[in-house]
């Protein structure tokens, strides 16, 4: 299992964030900040409602994906993180999502793990050469995280993206190694 | 399709858009095999006119929006409307290419207009048209420009060409830019 840490002090209470694959027993982490109705606004999906439907999801989405990481807080998952290549002929492309329970924002965990991430993930996949993030122009939250991890905005993709029906503006972000 | 030449470049032959058939393979090797048009496809240039055709069999004629860019219904070029993936029908892509012959005359431009026209109109739930050009292929750039997308910002090492990672410019032309 892999595993990356950091250690943060923040008014001498230090927080060891740390990245490893998810498993089925995760379930009830997962269900936290699945069903947490502050966090859905921000995904496509719509908030859970019960357990069995996060196990499903686990089983389906979660375990079988090819980068798929658990954020870890002292240990114990508080959120997850993900990198996609969305073309089968553009593999130099990625994208990365993240979520965290809405109990942990703004603490900089979130930015501890997209930096955690930066620092393996372009030795795991072969031939990525960008990481990508679209955030929604509201989400003044995720925006900062990327800005402080050393993402660089490249400008607004005007009704990009179709989310909780409402056809909306995306921020795009990337990481390029050779230039970040 | 009908055109309205004063909305036109006056150097700007009358062009129309129609759908491929066979019988257009001779005209499409005019420009898929030319390296100077391929040069900023994925694909190399055509040089077996039977490949050409089984391109145009598989692909284009089953393709939902591919149009052969006309002068006199001779085919000089084509331009492809493509939708996104997955759940977002709103967006689509525009692809286009034209013989090197017809270079320089708002051709292309001209094609532009009557596809995003079209699109808009024939394509349920379209609300964003977008279009890639290689940073290093200013004349695409000119030619959405000049046919009204708007540049977004560019998209350092998006796609791969012929074994290169390219930076390319994000254009658009949203529905509510047409009226």
């Amino acid at each position: 299992m892999d595993e990356q840490t950091t250690e943060i002090n923040r008014s001498r209470q230090p927080l060891t964030v740390t990245l490893r694959e998810f498993e089925l027993t995760d379930v009830d982490d997962y269900f936290v900040w699945a069903s947490d109705d502050r966090v859905s606004p921000w995904w496509r999906w719509d908030t859970f409602t019960n357990k069995e439907d996060v196990l499903t999801f686990m089983e389906e989405t979660v375990l079988p994906h090819p980068w798929m990481r658990a954020i870890c807080l002292d240990g114990r998952p508080v959120g997850a993180i993900s990198v996609t290549r969305r073309t089968a002929e553009h593999q130099c492309r990625a994208e990365l999502g993240y979520v965290i329970a809405s109990q942990y924002w703004g603490r900089g965990i979130t930015t501890e793990a997209v930096k955690l991430v930066l620092g393996t993930i372009f030795g795991d996949m072969e031939g990525l050469e960008r990481l990508e993030a679209l955030v929604l122009v509201q989400n003044v939250g995720s925006q900062k995280v990327l800005e402080k991890a050393g993402f660089t905005k490249e400008g607004i993709l005007k009704k990009y993206l179709i989310h909780k029906g409402k056809i909306s503006d995306m921020v795009m972000y990337s990481f390029i190694p050779s230039e970040n | 399709m009908n055109h309205d030449e004063k909305n036109q470049n006056p150097k700007t032959p009358t062009i129309t858009l129609r759908k491929f058939t066979l019988s257009d393979v001779d005209a499409f090797m005019s420009w898929a095999a030319d390296p100077r048009v391929t040069r900023f496809q994925r694909r190399d240039p055509y040089s077996d006119p039977a490949d050409a055709l089984a391109y145009i069999t598989t692909h284009i004629l089953p393709h939902p929006w591919y149009r052969a860019i006309c002068i006199d219904n001779t085919p000089v070029g084509s331009i492809s409307v493509k939708p996104a993936p997955g759940e977002d029908r709103h967006r689509a892509s525009i692809g286009y290419r034209l013989a090197y012959d017809y270079w320089g005359k708002g051709i292309a431009t001209e094609a532009l207009k009557l596809t995003i026209k079209a699109a808009f109109e024939e394509l349920d739930h379209l609300e964003r048209l977008e279009a890639i050009a290689d940073v290093d292929n200013p004349a695409s750039q000119r030619v959405l420009e000049k046919a009204g997308f708007k540049e977004e910002g560019i998209l350092r090492k998006y796609v791969r060409l012929k074994g290169e990672t390219r930076d390319m410019v994000m254009f658009s032309f949203l529905l509510s830019d047409a009226v």
